[in-house]
């Protein structure tokens, strides 16, 4: 057997970078935000390292922009790769969270030998965009340590492969932390160093572990990898360091996922009728746009084309920093009827769902509202109307109990022309939202109207009357 | 019409995250709004009295002393009720403060628990409650009624329900409400404005504040938040329109009746010192002339005779007998158990306070005077600072306990307040910014960095393009500033008191598992006139008790302070040479620089270099005259003999503290009261003082007395210099004892002087490792760990006194294992690692990490077999643990490579921090890696002005905030260390290696200044991976 292995030493980072035209210095942080995973090249040149607390680099780079690391994300954009990787292998093992294994002593013959499949590789990764460490090996694990140090070659000579093996120094042969330091205190310093001692003394005086690890490096020891299965679904997304404010922006990633999907369907030989869109937001909830084709498709300029008209219908509501294309409904080219191949039971939700769809079809998306109260003093912030979520569960708090308010709140004020007969209560006096630049000021009354109405009237700072509302 | 108003209910910024007002800010708007009293009532706390007082002494307003509780649970069949307590006199104080003590002593540092039980067990009859009665939303009738009957039983007549307009939604119910519990318990109505703040302006940061108390931004906060900005100090009209007359004019009863006034609290000293039949002034007088025939044995010097009798006698007129009596009874106490301590400060240096042991300054010696220190006008309680040795001040606080009692003993607070950094962070977070962009900017603002204002910086980095969302932030987070966040423990002002303390003031619970604090802290006790005995933790006093015991072990007999010849010669020559690595106070690289520059030849020199080595001097630009004078460079003058007998110690230039507050009355004209301010608002400047308004003062002050505008500049400048960082010329003189005294010890005494400086670390600026360079430097033999000859600690050995490291140099090894080493190892010594192992009955932890420190020199070959040997050890279990006890020495393993220099160099930094075989600079330089590069020792001898290459380990990065953005990175070789300067340009450009390298390069210039020498940096270059090659190259290089 023969193995290759693919590491991409900074996977999140080349993706984020792929989505920009320009972009400054640049790391990942890790997930408490404490230290530096991964360093663009401006920002290594400005003597960011991997490993550096942030406050370190940015200290060296006052201008660094920082992308923080999110473990779901990594998966995804590993089988990402796995995916791109199954259309040259058919047998791929990940190593998560940066890494893959191919089987390539079958594929010899059918690329005409090692190089070719060495270059058509390198190839594919430049295009795409991607940095990646190859290694090749007689073990899976030989491929991995090489490949993780950069000491891969384009050779299936096992002296030359356990020559480079050997070389290499102890902290980079994956042994956990404490063997690793057992070794250094035994003046070790490479991995021939550790194959030198003799295997009984080596279970005994370090563990059985570390033993078991060798022999797997070394091969004497069976490390069996299964293959891994293309999922169902696609799913690409995009992250933006700076938030993009209008649609134009979104479209240059947005081509190169289209594309990719292009590629994706045309090597399944399926197509879809159901693009789902979700753009992120800093500080507000996701905008989520769903493409319907009129007939399975699988065109990256016909999906574009859509996108297009649906985002100039629809205007950005806020900059958004990420973008995520998902497409769950597959059907086959042969069978063009758009047969769904979900088979999920039809359970509640999913009733609810078509339900919402289908007036959403009929009525545009923009038509179909949810209200919900929202927690704000301002009556105008009190409450909200937005997207059609699907029914959550029951929310943990018990809500506070709503105020005293009319039912029917005026979409916005009007100004008070008849003095009102009596007054029943008041001042009730509102100040608030002062942050977010809609500060309201306001004393409220209950009064009633001379026509006997009972409205909810308000007398602003500037000494204006106002009905904001009317009582039953 | 009512005739004005008493607020009732204010909560200040006391109460955390609540209060958006410091009690100083209420109290001057209660009198700018004609109030006829304020009551400050912070959640079951009165720290914000002492600050409300300060603001309203002498004026018309009245403050009450009040707290604000909830219950944790509820009284039977009603709800948790919430309440204000009013102190009506000392005594209604005294149950207050008892209470509070409860509440807060029963729950975790920050909170307080209190039950209904608590309240009826507890003692209240002196003081009002006022009954905030729960919401219509939150209980029944029913049940508020329950609530209001069982207060009612509790306080009957001083039961008051408390009404407040806020003008929020649901308002008019409660109104009703109140009115009918007030029929149905006959108990009148008093209005309150629920205070949160003392302006409307507030409301932002209260909201702010508010939202950071749940956890939430401003735009999730919702219903947390209040719905309007009503809770503040309302103008009469207003209050007049929105309250019954009757219930104002029950505020203003209510305050008639309060008759707590927070000044009346006097200090009453302990009286268990004093034996029955003996006044304090005789038994002071009694102890005294004790000390003095053990001082002066010979007898007194009629002069000093004199000063004892002038001393007394003013002590016994401000009768400040008590402060003395308890000073010494706990110096006694450290004196009988052998620990060395040192008094200092204001009426330290006194010569009863020589007598009494508490100070060893002499008054012989040094011409202090105790009037300076003891203030017949200020009228303030003597302040003395004892320092004990930091690894036994720990038995001293627990004496002081036990004497006096947890009841009677506690710890001055300090109030931890927001600081930019903590305020931006706080404000950024309730305004729901990014907190990695938050992050970012606090990185990115130089605090150093004067030039541009940090508000600049933030605009700069661009943390919001929105204009008013930046100015909001900024206008908070500057309010917020200096805002109390939470109290903290003071590192050792305790108060004692002779009754319970918690009738005085109100203790709580500190972090620390067995320390309490008051709510007060030392500003506060000052200015309510209560004395505090502060205990404080000195490192080198520990040092010098270990030293003066070695050399008692050298000489045979007991070694004391006393025993040390004063004014020698030798240890001034040592000290004049820059030679003080290790000594107390003038070991950090700019006191060694000044040394050669001062040239301390007498005791007093040694006072003056403690204190001129500060920002004060420093920023007054008093260091260079003072420097010339003293070299006979510029004559030494005086405008007058006020003047002169200013600055006539000082050779006419202002050094301490007591000098420029003293100047600015004789030059400037201050009264004695202003004079007071001033140095209050220097103790205060960096924290939120202001000192603007001292300066026209001054400046015009000393023109009219004919002074020149420059000196009064300098002058200024050397105030705001002092500004949180004053050294008085009391305290110099008690470190410049213990200046000399080290220094004496390192010049005559080196092995026992490092022996005692390594056995007492953490302290002081060097890291052991620099000190037993230096030991070396001084000719002492220093020997590696090795369990046959080391103890725990380091010791002297042989006739020579070699410096033996102890065990407790290898870092991580347990301290029990590392004694029994010592204690079990047979008479011939450990002859094999397995009867190490069972000798000393060591885990396997242990055994690794001796084998790492190569401490097994005497039955291993190396520590590469020295641990191959230990990793083949199983746990016996407990059937066959007699077998595996044989004495079997294993096969060294051929495939392991003996260790080289340079591992061997790099495997004892990694246990022990240090190396005693070559430097590493020295094996690198023999490798060939530093061509160029001088040495230390080398520079020592080079011209100034050439080009030079340096390169060494960085010891110590630091930039000094009087030294505008210059970095001064100390480099160690072989040789001893290299002074880099590095200036703002020169570090911006290069930033990455200036703070990540270990190892660094420099090319610069050298500069020299008498014997100092100086490398203006150029280019530095990284040489970190250096050290990570020393044990490859050294192993292809031999």
């Amino acid at each position: 057997m023969l193995w290759l292995y693919l590491h991409f030493p900074h996977l999140l980072l080349d993706h984020i970078q792929r989505n920009q035209d320009a972009t400054g210095a640049l790391v990942i942080v890790d997930g408490s935000g404490q230290a530096v995973t991964q360093a663009c090249a401006t920002a290594q040149e400005l003597g960011v390292e991997v490993g550096m607390r942030l406050k370190t680099a940015l200290g060296l780079a006052p201008d660094l922009h920082i992308m923080q690391a999110n473990p779901k994300q990594e998966v995804w954009l590993l089988e990402d790769q796995a995916r791109w990787l199954y259309h040259y292998a058919a047998h791929i093992t990940l190593a998560p969270p940066d890494g893959l294994w191919a089987e390539v002593s079958s594929l010899q013959k059918l690329y005409g030998g090692l190089p070719a499949i060495w270059q058509t590789l390198e190839q594919a990764l430049t295009e795409r965009q991607l940095t990646a460490w190859i290694a090749i090996g007689h073990t899976p694990q030989t491929a991995r340590l090489l490949a993780l140090t950069g000491k891969g070659e384009c050779t299936d000579d096992k002296g030359r492969i356990m020559t480079a093996l050997g070389n290499l120094p102890l902290q980079a042969a994956g042994f956990d932390k404490k063997a690793c330091s057992r070794l250094q205190r035994l003046g070790l310093s490479t991995l021939a160093d550790v194959f030198a001692l003799p295997a009984p003394e080596l279970a005994r005086r370090l563990s059985p572990e570390l033993l078991s690890t060798v022999q797997k490096i070394q091969g004497t020891r069976a490390d069996p990898k299964t293959p891994w299965q293309p999922p169902h679904t696609f799913r690409h997304r995009a992250d933006f360091i700076q938030e993009v404010e209008h649609t134009q922006g979104l479209l240059f990633s947005l081509q190169r996922i289209l594309s990719e999907l292009e590629e994706d369907l045309c090597w399944r030989q399926q197509d879809t009728d159901t693009l789902q869109i979700s753009l992120q937001h800093r500080h507000q909830e996701s905008t989520r746009l769903l493409i319907r084709t009129t007939g399975p498709e699988h065109r990256a300029e016909v999906f574009l084309k859509l996108i297009r008209l649906k985002l100039d219908q629809q205007p950005l509501s806020a900059p958004v920093t990420a973008l995520t294309l998902t497409v769950k409904r597959f059907a086959g080219r042969a069978a063009p009827t758009g047969q769904d191949l979900l088979g999920e039971s039809q359970d509640l939700n999913e009733a609810w769902h078509t339900l919402i769809s289908r007036l959403q079809a009929r009525l545009g998306d923009q038509a179909l509202k949810q209200l919900a109260p929202s927690e704000d003093h301002r009556p105008e912030c009190a409450w909200s109307a937005n997207a059609v979520r699907k029914p959550t569960k029951q929310p943990e708090t018990e809500p506070a109990p709503l105020p005293h308010r009319p039912l029917w709140l005026l979409k916005g004020p009007q100004s008070l022309d008849q003095t009102p007969t009596h007054w029943l209560s008041g001042p009730e006096r509102i100040s608030s939202g002062w942050w977010d630049g809609q500060r309201v000021h306001r004393d409220y009354y209950i009064a009633q109207l001379p026509g006997g109405e009972l409205a909810w009237v308000f007398r602003d700072h500037q000494d204006g009357w106002f009905i904001h509302g009317w009582f039953g | 019409m009512a005739t004005g108003y008493a607020e009732l209910f204010c909560f200040s910024n006391f109460t955390f995250l609540t209060g958006a007002s410091h009690p100083h800010e209420l109290a001057e708007r209660a009198l700018e709004l004609g109030y006829n009293a304020i009551a400050i009532t912070d959640a079951c706390s009165v720290a914000g009295i002492p600050r409300a007082w300060a603001a309203l002494k002498d004026s018309p307003v009245k403050l009450i002393t009040g707290s604000w509780f909830e219950l944790n649970d509820a009284p039977s069949s009603s709800i948790a009720p919430r309440f204000i307590l009013l102190a009506k006199d000392r005594q209604g104080y005294a149950q207050l403060c008892k209470l509070i003590t409860t509440g807060r002593r029963r729950a975790e540092k920050g909170r307080y628990q209190l039950f209904a039980r608590d309240i009826e067990t507890h003692e209240l009859d002196r003081c009002f409650c006022l009954w905030l009665p729960p919401s219509t939303e939150h209980a029944t009738l029913p049940q508020t009624i329950a609530c209001g009957e069982w207060l009612l039983r509790l306080f009957e007549q001083r039961l008051r329900v408390a009404a407040s307009r806020s003008l929020e939604v649901g308002e008019e119910l409660q109104l009703a409400r109140i009115r009918e519990l007030a029929d149905h318990l006959r108990i009148p109505v008093v209005a309150t404005g629920e205070v949160h703040m003392h302006s409307r302006d507030r409301q932002p940061l209260q909201d702010v504040l508010t939202a950071l108390r749940n956890h939430k931004t401003l735009e999730n906060a919702g219903h947390c938040l209040f719905q309007n900005g009503e809770r503040y100090l309302r103008p009469l009209s207003v209050l007049q329109k929105l309250f019954p007359e009757s219930w104002i004019r029950e505020t203003i009863q209510i305050a008639n009746a309060c008759q707590f006034e927070p000044g009346s609290l006097r200090y009453e000293y302990p009286p268990d010192l004093v034996p029955s039949g003996e006044t304090p002034a005789g038994l002071l007088k009694r102890l005294t002339q004790e000390g003095e025939r053990r001082r002066y044995p010979s007898g007194t010097p009629l002069k000093v005779q004199a000063l004892i009798r002038k001393e007394l006698g003013l002590i016994s007129e401000m009768k400040y007998e008590h402060y003395f009596l308890t000073i010494h009874d706990i110096v006694a106490f450290a004196r009988s158990q052998g620990i060395l301590c040192q008094g200092r400060g204001s009426a330290a240096n006194s010569a009863v306070c020589y007598c009494l042991g508490i100070t060893e300054v002499n008054p012989t010696k040094v011409e202090l005077l105790f009037e300076r220190f003891i203030s017949k006008d200020r009228n303030e309680p003597p302040d003395i600072d004892v320092d004990f040795e930091h690894q036994r001040r720990e038995e001293v606080i627990q004496y002081i306990y036990q004497r006096y009692g947890r009841e009677r003993a506690a710890l001055a607070a300090t109030v931890i307040r927001y600081r930019p950094r903590s305020a931006i962070r706080d404000v950024g977070k309730a305004l729901g910014f990014d907190a990695a962009l938050v992050e970012k900017l606090l990185d990115g603002i130089d605090w150093r960095d004067k030039s541009t204002n940090w508000h600049q910086q933030i605009l700069d980095k661009g943390l919001t393009q929105n204009p008013q969302m930046a100015n909001q932030f900024f206008t908070l987070v500057n309010t917020l500033l200096g805002f109390p966040r939470h109290l903290s423990q003071h590192v050792g002002g305790f108060v004692i008191s002779a009754g319970p303390l918690s009738e005085l003031v109100p203790v709580e619970n500190a972090a620390m598992q067995d320390r309490t604090v008051i709510q007060w802290d030392k500003d506060d006790l000052e200015s309510l006139g209560l004395m505090k005995v502060d205990v404080l933790a000195l490192g080198m006093l520990t040092a010098i008790r270990k030293a003066l015991e070695l050399i008692s072990t050298e000489k045979g007999t007991p070694f004391t302070i006393q025993d040390i010849p004063q004014e020698d010669p030798d240890t001034y020559a040592m000290l004049q040479k820059g030679d003080s690595i290790g000594v107390f106070q003038v070991e950090s690289r700019a006191q060694i620089n000044m040394l050669p520059r001062l040239k301390p030849e007498t005791y007093y020199d040694l006072v003056i270099e403690v204190a001129i080595v500060r920002p004060g001097p420093i920023q007054g630009d008093m260091v260079h005259p003072y420097l010339r004078r003293k070299h006979g460079l510029e004559p030494v003058e005086f405008p007058n003999d006020a003047i002169r007998q200013v600055l006539e110690r000082t050779l006419g230039v202002p050094i301490f503290q007591e000098q420029v507050i003293k100047l600015a009355m004789v030059a400037a004209g201050f009264s004695a009261g202003e004079a007071d301010k001033l140095r209050r608002a220097m103790a205060a400047w960096k924290s939120h003082g202001d000192l603007t308004p001292f300066r026209d003062k001054l400046i015009s002050g000393m023109l009219e007395r004919g002074h020149n505008q420059d000196f009064a500049e300098r002058l200024y400048q050397q105030i705001c210099g002092f500004g949180g960082y004053g050294f008085p010329e009391s305290h110099a003189a008690s470190f410049a004892l213990l200046v000399y005294v080290s220094a004496w010890i390192k010049r005559h005494h080196p092995a026992a002087f490092y022996c005692a400086l390594l056995n007492s670390q953490p302290m002081g600026f060097y890291s052991p490792s620099q000190l037993v360079q230096d030991a070396r430097r001084h000719d002492v033999t220093v020997l590696p760990p090795d369990v046959n000859f080391s103890q725990w600690e380091h010791t002297l050995e042989g006739p020579t006194h070699q410096l033996r490291l102890g065990l407790r140099i290898v870092q991580g090894l347990s301290r029990h294992g590392g004694q029994r080493i010592y204690e079990n190892r047979p008479r011939q010594g450990y002859r094999s690692a397995s009867e190490l192992r069972t000798g000393a009955s060591l885990n396997q932890r242990d055994m690794e990490l001796l084998a790492g420190a190569n401490a097994m020199a005497g039955f291993t070959a190396d520590r590469h077999q020295a641990y191959w040997q230990l990793l083949d050890y199983e746990e016996p279990s407990a059937l066959f643990a007699q077998e595996t006890e044989t004495d079997y020495q294993s096969e060294p393993c051929k495939q392991l490579p003996q260790p080289t220099e340079g591992q061997n160099v790099l495997a004892d930094y990694r246990s022990q921090g240090l190396t005693l075989q070559r430097h590493p600079l020295a094996l690198l330089r023999e490798q060939g890696h530093l061509q160029h590069c001088l040495t230390a020792e080398q520079l020592r001898t080079t011209r100034p002005g050439i080009p030079v290459q340096v390169a060494g380990l960085v010891t110590g990065r630091q930039r000094p905030g009087s030294a505008a953005g210059v970095t001064f990175v100390t480099l160690e070789d072989e040789t001893g260390n290299v002074n880099v300067v590095v200036w703002l340009a020169t570090a911006r450009q290069q930033r990455k290696p200036l703070l990540t390298a270990r190892l660094l390069h420099v090319k610069g210039v050298i500069e020299k200044e008498g014997d100092i020498v100086h490398v203006m940096a150029g280019k530095l270059s990284d040489l970190s991976h250096l050290i990570n090659t020393l044990p490859v190259s050294s192993r292809d290089f031999h």
